[in-house]
């Protein structure tokens, strides 16, 4: 699923590199904890993955596909079909509905609305679902995004990494605005729509007491091989 | 969803700031539109005051000076120019017809205007479009006068009303004369011009308002009475056809009397003539006429100079209105400049779901071209309102007829430089925003 071999990431402007991972790998379908403090190079080993930078030296391989032979707007493409992000909180526009926002993860992706075709279900009625899944009811779905609580911004993200079906998720701390409780509730739907959706879940926090719902635990600070 | 519905759900979002901003765009846009409009329907005006006069002739002054009093009523002839060279003039070759003109009375606020039955008969205004009544006719005697649309709309008179005028030019006057009434016995069709708040009475009527101490010895006093009569009675027939059919016909019954009487001096003439050939000679004679000093100049030219003279004021008008257009697409420019910094978010999250950088500048710029027409649009509608209420004090105040015309192609030509700016400046933002989603990618700041 993801293979990265032999990365060197250095910001431009600095004297020593920010990243430098050997060897990674992840499986099609795993659930991944990657433990990352903060100043561990997490957001930038992010922006690798979904293509915003690229590295200097060495590959990453999503699905077969080297990133870094991908030009910047075939990387934005990729990005858009195959991969679903969910961030730490204020993930939504606040302008649009919770539908609106859902149906904004497949706004720049064609692959997105084929597969939807595919499934025979149209964007509306899968948004609808997904929300429903993931628990917000169709009183909620019609209020204006400022007035749901964090936990249900965070699903109705969630809702729009899923639609279309991509292969990834990647979720950058998704969970650390909410409560104990919300929190393992959350992950546990995380994981419901991933076994569902059949989707490999890269999930990045700073809290190790996560660490046991996952499949696996990296840890960044042990493979990055620069030292902070 | 498009670009665009995600542009208009944004700035919908951030309606406070977003509004100010319109409103701004909104009045700058009907300012330049109303100034655009005013000037055009005011060179308008001005030119189709006069029409089919060859030569207007008064005492030597300045050409522009010479016409504004003559035809416009705005300031004063110093000198008037002898009835004994007018007399001689009428006289020229090619001459079809003169109008003499007295000023420097008024009435309320109004001017009044000393002529002969010629006036009714020969003055042209607009295309070549002749006076006519509304109600009445012209007058017969020295005690009628003939009152301008405005002069009985302003001051509500009637026909048959009796008014007396007033010897000099204030709105008070220190001597009245009482003893001598005229009676309103027509009312001019609105023309748009001066001549709707003139007063027009016979020469002679001025005459009698100003007393026997005003005259000057009458004995070098040439009239040409035969002529006249002649012409008069014409006039009198043209009357008595205006007249028919009309339901005052009996109480405005009089009997025709002496229109002239025994003037020393008249203000200005105006002149036609057979062939456009006679002017420049009749011109060139008039400007060497050795018994007194005048000046006769052809209207059509001193006009032109006179929008010569006007055309700097123009300019600076347009381009005050201009700067004001460019100040308010400043003021979005900053709106949506101190915006970015808070939507940096924004855009990383639609970095996250797949926008390109290219969408983000697409979004942003979409952005101010919306407001910029919304802004627009709002002016335009602002802009035919204004014209709406200002209309009546327009004709009133200035005798400028403003039209609720469709927008012309110069003013659509206007609009569409202030879409191109506002999209160039709009292209400001979009192209930081841009380079923040570069740089940014999904990363989330601030």
């Amino acid at each position: 699923m993801i293979q990265i071999s032999d990365l060197t990431f250095n910001w431009p402007g600095q004297s020593k590199p920010t990243l430098h991972i050997n060897d990674l790998q992840i499986q099609q379908g795993e659930r991944l904890f990657l433990h990352g403090p903060s100043g561990s190079g997490k957001s930038t080993l992010l922006g690798l993955l979904a293509g915003i930078q690229t590295p200097q030296q060495g590959s990453i391989t999503i699905l077969e596909q080297d990133l870094g032979k991908l030009s910047d707007a075939k990387r934005d493409k990729f990005r858009a079909d195959h991969i679903g992000t969910i961030f730490q909180n204020f993930n939504l526009l606040p302008y649009l509905s919770p539908i609106e926002n859902v149906l904004l993860g497949c706004n720049f992706s064609k692959r997105r609305v084929a597969n939807l075709k595919r499934a025979n279900i149209s964007a509306q009625n899968q948004a609808n679902l997904l929300l429903e899944q993931l628990g917000i009811d169709q009183t909620t779905r019609s209020r204006s995004v400022s007035e749901l609580s964090i936990g249900q911004q965070q699903r109705v993200a969630a809702a729009r990494a899923f639609i279309g079906q991509p292969e990834l998720i990647i979720a950058d701390e998704p969970t650390s605005a909410l409560d104990a409780d919300n929190r393992d509730i959350f992950i546990k739907q995380l994981f419901e729509q991933a076994t569902h959706y059949q989707a490999t879940i890269l999930f990045v926090s700073h809290d190790a007491s996560l660490a046991h719902l996952f499949d696996r635990q990296v840890s960044l600070k042990e493979i990055n091989e620069v030292k902070q | 969803m498009k670009l665009v519905t995600l542009a208009f759900k944004s700035i919908s979002n951030r309606k406070a700031s977003v509004l100010l901003t319109l409103f701004t765009i909104a009045v700058s846009v009907m300012l330049l539109l109303s100034i655009e409009r005013v000037r055009q329907e005011a060179k308008q005006s001005f030119g189709s005051t006069i029409s089919g006069t060859d030569l207007i002739v008064g005492a030597r002054t300045g050409d522009i000076q010479l016409l504004l009093s003559s035809v416009f009523r705005i300031g004063h002839a110093t000198n008037g120019l002898s009835w004994q060279s007018y007399q001689y003039i009428k006289q020229q070759k090619g001459v079809a017809w003169t109008i003499p003109i007295s000023l420097g009375d008024s009435h309320k606020g109004f001017s009044v205007l000393g002529s002969d039955g010629n006036y009714f008969q020969f003055y042209r205004y607009g295309k070549k479009q002749s006076l006519t009544f509304s109600h009445g006719r012209p007058y017969h005697n020295a005690q009628e006068v003939v009152i301008g649309s405005e002069v009985a709309k302003q001051l509500h008179y009637l026909l048959g009303q009796k008014i007396v005028v007033a010897h000099g030019m204030g709105n008070t006057s220190f001597h009245n004369h009482d003893d001598n009434p005229l009676t309103i016995v027509g009312i001019l069709e609105p023309t748009g011009t001066p001549v709707d708040k003139t007063l027009h009475v016979p020469l002679k009527a001025i005459e009698l308002m100003h007393g026997p101490t005003h005259r000057v010895s009458t004995t070098a006093i040439v009239r040409n009475n035969d002529s006249h009569s002649h012409d008069e009675h014409e006039h009198h027939e043209h009357h008595e056809h205006l007249e028919h059919g009309h339901h005052d016909h009996n109480a405005l019954e009089s009997e025709p009397g002496d229109l002239i009487g025994e003037p020393t001096q008249l203000t200005a003439f105006l002149m036609g003539f057979d062939s456009p050939l006679y002017t420049l000679q009749v011109r060139r004679n008039i400007n060497t006429y050795k018994p007194e000093a005048l000046s006769a100049i052809m209207p059509g030219v001193t006009l032109r100079e006179l929008w010569g003279m006007l055309d700097i004021v123009e300019k600076i008008l347009m381009l005050f209105s201009a700067v004001v257009v460019l100040i308010s697409l400043l003021g979005m420019l900053t709106t949506l400049l101190s915006s970015l910094s808070q939507r940096r978010r924004e855009l990383a999250i639609l970095r996250s779901v797949g926008a390109r950088p290219k969408h983000i500048f697409a979004l942003m710029c979409s952005e101010a071209v919306l407001i910029t027409a919304l802004g627009s649009l709002i002016g335009i509608a602002m802009f035919y309102l204004l014209i709406l209420v200002s209309k009546g004090m327009l004709q009133a105040q200035f005798g400028i007829a403003i039209s609720l015309s469709l927008l012309s192609d110069y003013e659509l030509m206007l609009l569409g430089v202030i879409m191109v700016s506002g999209t160039v400046i709009g292209a400001i933002p979009a192209i930081r925003a841009y380079f923040y989603s570069l740089n940014d990618g999904m990363s989330i700041k601030v």
